[in-house]
């Protein structure tokens, strides 16, 4: 396949004709990026504090599997995650991406107790990412990476970078401090929303550094629960980002939620919006019940892919609320929890096919 | 009625036994299938190189040993050597019988293996 497909998209004028040119969006791939590379454009104390290896605590937790597939380490013991050509070897062509997001990255840092080497961390990373892995390979797109702890700082660094025709979301992390709605945080959906990309959060860091526990009944003994957990998380975030109005505040601001879960979306909003009949004069800017609210305003990617007993029932789940318009394919590479876009789509229409692997994410990113 | 014949099986080469000592493998193409061979602390055992579950090359994976079922609060080390663990999602199979630990129903295809004057063969 072509790799200089992607230029050639802004030529095609039709939406049609670029859904037909796209075949698969990956919306979730961690190109292996480490400090060290990329210090050298950070501004002392804080290239000093890199090299002295200040990094996002770890809870210690065993995965005995690695985070990373052992297959895609390689012959000189690197993985193909930390090469543009590698990354396109193993991942874009076997399975026909033709963009790929690229999330990274250091969003952890946001767990960091230091906001100002957190937000250097971020800013350096986005600047060598633009300069090094953008420009190898024209499929590429960036998530820029922020950090949370200073939401001002967060928005000056989305306004910086945000412009360049490359970058086409934000990404952070969704260990934070507070519920992501709170109103300390508005200025970084004000900053994406003014520069047109999307919000991603993304899971990984929950419990570690100054960040909250990572499950509301606190700290779980193993990797199992701790990753099984991270959904709540994202629920926590969701009920919170409707209940304080953002969607309402921010009327153009686009929420993906990455690696948080599916499953749960559905019976959430039917609990949801009951207790929002009841208790809708607490948040009278709720003019709709929360389900209609997040309409268009909130997606979700696919990976890790819940595995019912019967596919049919997750035939069934998906048809409880509009998975169709709301999902988007991501592979996560190269963690040991991937999917394979032809996994995720199996047993669905041709319709749903497309609009996951393709259509929704080349509307959302404006591919 | 007509006489069913039993399926002939084709002999494929692998290796030399010497080359392949216990804890080493070869991921060999055989007929239409990619098949790896193990060798399981003297045994040799093969596979089919692709995992039930996203059709991971299975054969990738690590070897190792495992924690065996036991009471609540103990772990118990057990079958060293003896279970292939999906180089994708971590799903562990057992080389003898190319059934996974977690769905006796989920398991790898097996193959025989044959050892002739040294050199390890396996039957397709």
């Amino acid at each position: 396949m072509s790799t200089t497909l992607t230029p050639t998209l802004s030529q095609l004028e039709t939406p049609a004709a670029k859904a037909q040119a796209i075949r698969c969006v990956d919306c979730d791939v961690h190109q292996s990026v480490g400090l060290g590379q990329f210090r050298e454009y950070m501004p002392q104390p804080f290239k000093r504090m890199a090299e002295s290896g200040c990094a996002p605590g770890h809870l210690g937790l065993y995965n005995p599997i690695g985070v990373t597939r052992p297959d895609t380490i390689e012959a000189d013991g690197k993985p193909a995650a930390s090469k543009p050509d590698g990354l396109a070897r193993m991942l874009l062509e076997p399975y026909g991406i033709d963009v790929a997001l690229l999330t990274g990255g250091v969003y952890g840092f946001s767990s960091h107790p230091d906001p100002d080497y957190a937000a250097a961390v971020c800013s350096a990373y986005n600047t060598y990412m633009i300069e090094h892995w953008l420009p190898k390979d024209p499929r590429f797109r960036l998530a820029i990476n922020v950090a949370t702890q200073d939401p001002l700082l967060a928005a000056q660094e989305i306004e910086r970078v945000g412009a360049h025709p490359g970058v086409s979301a934000v990404v952070i992390s969704s260990a934070t401090q507070h519920p992501l709605g709170q109103r300390t945080y508005h200025p970084m959906y004000a900053a994406a929303e003014k520069m047109g990309l999307p919000f991603c959060l993304h899971p990984g860091h929950e419990g570690t550094g100054i960040t909250n526990a990572p499950t509301a009944a606190g700290y779980p003994t193993r990797y199992l629960e701790w990753h099984t957990g991270i959904s709540c998380t994202f629920q926590a975030h969701l009920v919170s980002m409707v209940c304080e109005g953002v969607f309402q505040k921010f009327p153009e601001l686009k929420i993906v939620l990455v690696e948080g879960g599916i499953s749960w979306l559905a019976p959430l909003l039917w609990r949801f919006d009951k207790n929002w009949k009841a208790l809708r004069s607490t948040v009278p800017w709720l003019t709709r019940p929360p389900s209609e609210t997040i309409q268009g305003r909130v997606f979700m990617t696919t990976q890790p892919i819940e595995e019912p007993p019967e596919h049919g029932q997750l035939k069934q789940l998906f048809e409880m609320f509009d998975a169709e318009k709301m999902l988007l394919y991501s592979s996560d590479f190269p963690h040991w929890d991937g999917d394979t876009p032809d996994y995720v789509v199996r047993g669905f229409s041709e319709t749903f096919k497309r609009r996951v692997l393709a259509e929704n994410a080349i509307e959302l990113f404006g591919l | 009625m007509t006489a069913v014949s039993a399926p002939t099986r084709t002999k494929h080469e692998v290796a030399k036994a010497a080359d392949l000592p216990p804890g080493a493998r070869k991921i060999v193409k055989a007929g239409r299938f990619q098949i790896g061979v193990f060798n399981v602390n003297g045994q040799y055992r093969a596979v089919l190189n692709i995992c039930p579950h996203e059709l991971a090359p299975v054969c990738k994976g690590p070897v190792r040993g495992t924690m065996l079922p036991s009471k609540v609060g103990e772990y118990t080390w057990g079958c060293d050597g003896e279970i292939l663990s999906c180089p994708w999602h971590g799903w562990e199979f057992n080389l003898h019988d190319g059934k996974s630990l977690h769905d006796p129903k989920c398991h790898l295809k097996t193959f025989e293996v044959l050892v002739e004057e040294g050199t390890v063969f396996v039957l397709v």
